[in-house]
């Protein structure tokens, strides 16, 4: 028990903690973020210079932060929510809310970063890796607070 | 027949105690239910602490619905009083601790089938950003200190009381601390990057208020069975049985009996055989010795004898 709780002590000093079990966080810095994104404008558009609008461009910042290159996949939400569950895909956007009916998949939602009337907006990530949540809900925060 | 309170005068104000103990529990059970929800998000974990607590609502509720009603006077209906509802909410209770149990053990296993590894996200209180793990963990803690000290403070009266309804209630209350407790070891684990930490605390608690529920959800159902009665931990047979043998045995004029006891909510009711040595003074002999009889403990509630030429045929022992 005591060795327990140091090991979460030292772990939270390093601020390492939540962890990630399968270190998505860590793989993606100087790496590559794995997207997947269906076209539902305004939130994501796709183009022939790969995608845009306002999901779009939150991942971009994102990755910019991470200093990571972005690997993009397009589809439908059936295949890539597929993908999400096998974690072959890190994030998953296509202007959802948190009334998805994808949320009962074994996934994870972020919290909501925009609410436009009754919609809450939020986005999809692999389940289960905290630390990787954290610094994706840090950056929508950052988005949100600077909204009107 | 005269009307009498079940308890004698000093249970009876513990009984009342009791009973503020049991309004307490419910309201600390439905803010920290309330709480949880709030909490909860998506979280299984959480959820399921939620389910149980809203289960663990049931002891409370069947002891306070009961005790309205076992006091009321026999009537042409119900000769025999009201006194079995108290075993019926035991009943209720023991139920409600079993489902606890079987749902923890089947969701967990079930989140470590399929791997499940829980997402906790976090939340922004002015501008800071704070891991949900940790609100769930404050949360958790804070809403089972009442529950355990509520806990501790039931055993006690159960005992007193001879109140199975409660007892059980105290053990849905360990039952609550518990996997609270699973719930924050699990949690913590998931923030060290071990998704099944949780799945797995909450399987082994959960063997535990299994055994328990299984336990009570017998003897329940024994007690309405008519056996003989039992200790609250339900592993001896009640030693005032011997007590109740022994005075009949040293009546100077029975020659032989046999009797049995059965247990009605809280108190027993009981009718012995007797084969009198003469039929001179039958009836003063009768009344002085139910007399005795229910003057061992305030549990004898009724207790008749009948004068028979032989007895019956006694039972074997097992």
């Amino acid at each position: 028990m005591k060795a327990y709780l140091f090991a979460l002590f030292f772990l939270a000093a390093c601020s390492q903690y939540p962890a990630d079990p399968k270190d998505t966080l860590k793989r993606a810095t100087h790496g590559v973020l794995r997207v997947g994104y269906s076209e539902n404008p305004p939130w994501t558009i796709a183009t022939a210079d790969g995608p845009e609008g306002i999901e779009a461009d939150l991942i971009k910042a994102f990755a910019k932060k991470l200093n990571a290159s972005i690997f993009w996949q397009q589809g439908t939400e059936n295949i890539l929510f597929q993908k999400l569950e096998k974690n072959e895909l890190d994030i998953v956007i296509a202007g959802l809310t948190n009334k998805t009916p994808w949320k009962s998949k074994k996934i994870g939602l972020t919290r909501t970063y925009l609410k436009i009337e009754k919609e809450k907006h939020v986005m999809a990530v692999t389940q289960g890796e905290n630390r990787f949540l954290i610094e994706l809900e840090k950056h929508l925060y950052l988005y949100q607070s600077k909204q009107p | 027949m005269n009307v009498k309170f079940e308890y004698p005068q000093e249970l009876a104000d513990k009984f009342k105690r009791a009973k503020k103990i049991e309004w307490i529990t419910l309201g600390v059970l439905v803010c920290s239910a309330f709480l949880m929800f709030l909490t909860m998000g998506q979280s299984q974990t959480m959820k399921t602490a939620w389910l149980e607590d809203v289960l663990s609502l049931t002891p409370p509720i069947s002891f306070l619905i009961s005790s309205k009603i076992f006091l009321k006077p026999a009537t042409k209906d119900f000769p025999f009083g009201y006194h079995r509802i108290v075993s019926i909410a035991y009943l209720c209770s023991a139920v409600a601790l079993f489902s606890v149990g079987s749902y923890l053990l089947i969701d967990s296993l079930i989140k470590l089938i399929e791997m499940e590894h829980p997402t906790i996200g976090t939340q922004f209180f002015f501008g800071h950003q704070i891991w949900l793990g940790y609100i769930m963990i404050g949360v958790l803690v804070v809403t089972n200190i009442p529950i355990v000290i509520l806990g501790y403070k039931r055993v006690k009266l159960a005992k007193q009381l001879h109140e199975k309804n409660l007892y059980t209630g105290s053990q849905m209350s360990k039952a609550d601390w518990m996997s609270a407790v699973a719930a924050i070891v699990g949690i913590t684990g998931i923030g060290l990057g071990w998704w099944w930490s949780d799945a797995a605390a909450a399987a082994i608690i959960s063997l535990d208020i299994l055994h328990d529920g299984f336990k009570n959800l017998k003897q329940a159902v024994l007690d309405l069975m008519d056996q003989v009665p039992k200790n609250m931990e339900n592993t001896e047979t009640d030693p005032l049985l011997q007590k109740v043998k022994e005075t009949l045995e040293k009546e100077p004029w029975i020659e032989t009996s046999w009797f049995r006891i059965r247990e009605e909510g809280h108190i027993y009711f009981g009718e012995a055989f007797v084969v009198p040595k003469s039929e001179v003074n039958l009836v003063a002999n009768i009344q002085n010795t139910i007399k005795k009889v229910t003057a061992l403990s305030w549990l004898i509630y009724d207790f008749t004898i009948f004068p028979v030429d032989t007895l019956p045929d006694v039972p074997e022992n097992n």
